[in-house]
């Protein structure tokens, strides 16, 4: 287990390095480097030098990247080109909400994939099984920015029951608040991935169910619920686990067209417009972020296995 | 140790209210009894009767054996009964099958629970799949008592799972409690099962095919085990197996299953003695024996039938040695006639023409071996032909071991550690090894599927190890290979005949000249020509391994590897594979490395065997000295551990099972490799590797080779004697022969 833990850490740093490592070069990509696109062509080669300088642009590449990454892990990831706001600082205001929303969207996610995918598996051939195939092939089929479109066209501005534009309520001052105003974004992220998790879901319980040992359990006299609670469920999890960690990962990166849609202020809408500003500051630290944050939740899935599987732990 | 659980669980069965163990009453009522049982799938082919009206009772303590070829019904039927059929495509099970007053298939599903595993238990083939991966041995066990008794406490539970497993031989029963099933081996993994089926004492045990999946001394550690169990728990056991000799070992009554029915029913004796239906009696022919060399296996023609279509008549009658087109067979049903004593019986209009089929072969097969060429007039030192085709010289596979943070090999496998061998031209080298052994890595060496890591293997001369690309790929057209599985090797999107025809289109053969080859290579191999135009798919197991035959034999090899080429075939489909290749080899002089860990068919096909143990030759030389006059004691103990297709005597033989499992080759035992499990190990044998030397016109890799030859096979009685700083577990049988046998 330790063996396993500590091998899947240094693989975290080491891709986490190489992932800084990428964000940070991408600026060098860009045409012109980044204080030329802040003072615009017209701009002076004094004035030029003065912001390299500032912008902490000065140096070897191995210089700036160290210094760069040094401050980052003090928590500094320079100041916006644009509003010249600490980066940081405007990251975190963005960061509650696209986590709450990613929190939201992932509970319902689960609320109705599992159940759709247990009984898709169970009870492929009766009339609620194959209902619920046929809600798996069109969540499938559906862009989760025309539901949410649909969403706020039927339920906000003609039934008028939820808000058409989310702000960000925070669950911990607001409950209900935040519960209203995330709901719609969250059901039109939901209904996508819940299909894709229930898929997964109901392909691997159907396989456990063909299992040597669902026969044992059976034949021990354990009741049907019992087998598939305790025997079968979780070792379907297992690929499920996987799939979900991805999803979650994607949450956080920021779903930005459902942020758009629903004119919510997380952190994909964020990122979308630092780009079309050239805002490469911003860009850098919530790509680092999202990065870091991705390859995190890849970690801890590797863990949860280790805790499901004793094969992986005891290895 | 193990008397006191037994003891132990012998009062908990009282205590729980559940039946006293009685003495085993055989004239009393059956505890279990299938009534024309029908089992029938929808399938796109139409619909399967896998189970035609299939009738058998198994009584209180005894033991009856079904045994069966694939596809014969013998294992779906009791599924169906205990309801863990579960396909969708299940179409009708109907009949009776009564446990006690009870009609299980009567029953609702949960009431049917209730009972199984308390009245019923079951013991499933390849017991490792057959846990949970995910859940604690200890505690799949402690459910088996838990969801019967929701009154038992969690921790006595533990008690007396910890008993059952210490019962059914599991060392340190506390410790393993806690353990996962991929921590146990596949011979532990079925003890666990064996522990879970008898923990709620049931009426009727039954066992599918529980041995199957395991090396023959493991084997006959679990039937050994079986015997105790049912003599602890008084239940019926009912043991399904393909297996003749193990039917022979361990059952009072067989029931021989084709067809989806019971063809002929018995006491064991007589069904192996005085058969009274064909089937049975050509069974018998084309099994191989340890104990008899036959010159030549007598195998049942065709296929066995096809249950989308079964005929109306009887379902043995297109391969009948004894009907010889008599209408009657083809017409009507043969119904199976009870005999006198009411157990017996025989579904064949002519049953006592049918032990006329076994008295014939031995005359036959015993003629010839003093003719053949494998003649006992040869001892070790003459059989040293001129150029052998295959030429093993100290030959070495080693594996590294990966582990932790960076992956690095810290230990190495030592798949096959020096190991020297020759093939002459139209000779026959068996290797046997229990699994594990590097019997198949050394094979796939030969044609470099491996990379050796020292020595040399020589074929026709040339360097397998230093070939380079170009003249690989011409040894490896000289020396063709056939695998235990024919499906996996043949490309299952061309058609047999393009899977043929492929090694002839990579030497740049015309269309024409291809089709003409495969069309002879065909008749050959006793395939018909204008077959082959069928994917693989349409063939059955023993035709697709004969299309893999065909395979091998186009680029006209001198050498054939053959990897447990008949391992995954039936019985009567197997003697048809030995045969065709015992024929080929005296047409074309090929040389045979012969890989598998069957005993009987190594004995049938080989003219000199090799016998390994954890990457080393153990014993070698011409199969009568081997099988003869064994002189190793691992040898010894194999052949020992093998059951014989005979029960007469079985009573008189000294089976007793080598203890414990193969040590890990990752470090295997210093000195001598068997020491660990050898029962008459010294203090030389930890110090000194016996090196493989002359004795007795074979060779053996053994201190006390010369002292071996009059002991008894596996040694002095318990079988416990490994030496002093044993790491392996106990052989912890169960005082097998001795406990229960005493006190009944
Ligand atoms: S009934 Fe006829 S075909 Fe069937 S086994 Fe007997 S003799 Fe053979
Ligand atoms: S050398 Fe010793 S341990 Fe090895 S087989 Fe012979 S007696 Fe047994």
């Amino acid at each position: 287990m330790y063996g396993y833990l500590v091998r899947r850490l240094l693989q975290f740093a080491a891709v986490l390095l190489l992932g800084s490592i990428a964000v940070w070069g991408f600026t060098f990509a860009l045409p012109g480097d980044p204080a030329t696109v802040l003072l615009g062509p017209d701009a002076s080669e004094a004035e030029l030098e003065a912001t390299r300088e500032r912008l902490g642009l000065g140096g070897s590449i191995v210089e700036q990247y160290v210094s760069w990454i040094g401050h980052a892990v003090a928590g500094d990831l320079g100041d916006s080109y644009y509003s010249g706001q600490p980066v940081v600082g405007e990251l975190l205001d963005r960061i509650p909400a696209t986590v709450q929303l990613a929190g939201f969207a992932m509970a319902l996610t689960l609320l109705i994939g599992v159940p759709v995918g247990i009984v898709v598996a169970l009870r492929p051939y009766a009339v609620v099984g194959r209902v619920l195939q046929g809600y798996l092939t069109a969540g499938l089929a559906v862009p989760a920015f025309w539901l949410g479109l649909l969403l706020i066209i039927v339920l906000a501005v003609q039934l008028r029951w939820l808000p058409a534009s989310s702000d960000f309520v925070p669950l911990w001052q607001d409950p209900g608040g935040a519960l209203t105003a995330t709901i719609l974004p969250a059901t039109a992220i939901a209904v996508h991935t819940s299909s894709v998790t229930a898929r997964f879901l109901a392909t691997s319980l159907g396989e456990v169910m063909g299992k040597d040992y669902i026969r044992t359990a059976r034949a021990k006299g354990v009741p049907e619920r019992d087998v598939i609670r305790r025997h079968a469920l979780r070792n379907a999890s297992l690929p499920t686990v996987t799939i979900v960690g991805l999803q979650l990962g994607g949450f956080l990166g920021g779903t930005v067209v459902i942020e758009a849609v629903f004119n919510y202020p997380g952190l994909g809408r964020l990122l979308y417009t630092a780009i079309g500003e050239r805002d490469y500051a911003l860009v850098q630290g919530g790509v680092l972020f999202v990065v870091a944050a991705f390859l995190l939740l890849n970690l801890l899935v590797d863990v949860f296995y280790a805790v499901l599987d004793p094969r992986i732990r005891l290895t | 140790m193990s008397g006191g659980a037994l003891d132990g669980a012998v009062r908990d069965g009282t205590a729980h209210g559940s039946a006293p163990p009685v003495a085993p009453d055989r004239a009393g009522r059956p505890v279990l009894s299938l009534r024309d049982l029908v089992v029938e799938f929808t399938t796109p082919a139409g619909v399967v009767r896998a189970v035609d009206g299939m009738s058998y009772d198994v009584l209180g303590g005894e033991t009856l054996g079904v045994v069966g070829e694939t596809g014969s019904g013998k294992s779906v039927s009791v599924l169906a009964a205990l309801g863990l059929l579960r396909t969708p495509n299940l179409r009708r099970v109907s009949g009776k099958a009564m446990l006690g007053d009870v009609d299980l298939l009567a029953l609702p599903e949960p009431d049917l629970r209730r009972r199984l595993g308390r009245d019923v238990a079951m013991i499933f083939q390849d017991a490792i799949s057959a846990l949970n991966p995910v859940q604690r041995v200890g505690h799949q066990i402690a459910e088996a008592l838990r969801v019967h008794d929701r009154a038992l406490s969690a921790d006595a539970a533990r008690t007396r799972v910890v008993e059952l497993l210490d019962m059914v031989g599991v060392p340190h029963p506390a410790t393993r409690y806690d353990q996962y099933p991929h921590q146990f081996s596949g011979g532990m993994c079925q003890r666990v099962m064996i522990a879970m089926a008898i923990a709620n004492r049931p009426k009727v045990l039954i066992a599918d095919e529980p041995t199957t999946a395991l090396d023959v001394s493991v084997q006959a550690q679990i039937l050994d085990l079986l015997r105790v169990a049912r003599q602890e728990t008084g239940a019926g056991v009912v043991l399904i197996t393909h297996d003749l000799g193990v039917v022979a070992e361990t059952a009072d009554r067989v029931s021989v299953t084709y067809g989806g029915r019971i063809v002929e029913a018995g006491d064991v004796t007589q069904i192996f003695t005085r058969p009274r239906h064909p089937y049975t009696a050509a069974l018998l022919g084309a099994l191989p024996r340890l104990d008899t060399a036959s010159d030549r296996l007598l195998p049942i023609p065709g296929q066995p039938p096809d249950p989308s279509d079964l005929p109306p008549g009887c379902a043995f009658a297109p391969r009948c040695p004894v009907s010889r087109g008599r209408a009657v067979c083809t017409e009507v049903r043969p119904e199976a006639v009870p005999d006198g004593s009411g157990t017996a019986g025989s579904a064949c209009h002519f049953p006592d023409e049918a032990a006329g089929l076994l008295t014939a072969r031995p005359e036959g097969a015993r003629a010839e071996p003093a003719g053949a060429p494998d003649g006992a007039g040869e001892p070790g030192s003459a059989r040293e032909p001129a150029a052998p085709v295959l030429d093993i010289r100290e030959a070495m596979v080693r594996f590294p071991v990966r582990s932790g943070v960076l992956a690095r090999p810290s230990a190495w496998v030592h798949a096959v550690d020096g190991v020297s061998l020759r093939v002459p031209a139209g000779r026959t080298l068996g290797l046997v090894g229990e699994s594990g052994c590097g019997k198949t890595t050394l094979a796939r060496l030969v044609l470099r599927l491996v990379e050796p890591t020292g020595g040399q293997i020589l074929v026709d001369g040339d360097d397998v190890g230093k070939a380079g690309r170009s003249q690989l790929r011409r040894i490896r057209r000289r020396a063709q290979m056939v695998f235990q599985d024919p499906y996996a090797s043949l490309n299952p999107r061309l058609t047999v005949g393009d899977n043929v025809a492929e090694p002839l289109r990579l030497q740049g053969l015309p269309y024409g000249q291809r089709r003409r080859q495969v069309a002879d290579l065909f008749t050959r191999v006793g395939l018909r020509p204008e077959h082959a135009d069928r994917l693989p798919a349409e063939f059955s197991g023993g035709q697709r391994q004969r299309v893999a035959i065909a395979r091998a034999l186009a680029s006209r090899p001198g050498l054939l590897i053959l990897d447990e080429p008949v391992s995954a075939l039936d019985v009567s489909v197997q003697a048809q594979v030995l045969n065709l290749l015992a024929d080929l080899q005296r047409e074309s002089a090929m040389a045979y490395l012969f890989v598998s860990h069957d005993l009987a068919v190594i004995r049938q096909v080989a003219d000199e065997v090799a016998v390994m143990y954890l990457g080393r030759i153990v014993e070698s030389g011409s199969v009568r000295r081997v099988y003869d006059d064994p002189r190793h004691p691992y040898t010894r103990a194999l052949l020992a551990s093998v059951p014989v297709p005979d029960p007469v005597g079985r009573a008189d033989r000294q089976r007793v099972p080598l203890g414990g499992d193969v040590p890990s080759p990752v470090d295997p035992p210093s000195g001598c490799r068997f020491r660990t499990r050898c029962p008459i190990a010294a203090a030389v044998c930890a110090e000194e590797e016996p090196p493989l030397r002359l004795v007795a016109g074979g060779h053996t890799a053994c201190h006390f080779a010369e002292r071996t030859a009059g002991m008894e096979p596996g040694g002095q009685a318990g079988g416990q004697g490994p030496a002093e700083q044993t790491a392996a577990p106990g052989p912890a049988e169960p005082a097998a022969g001795q406990g229960p046998e005493v006190r009944g």
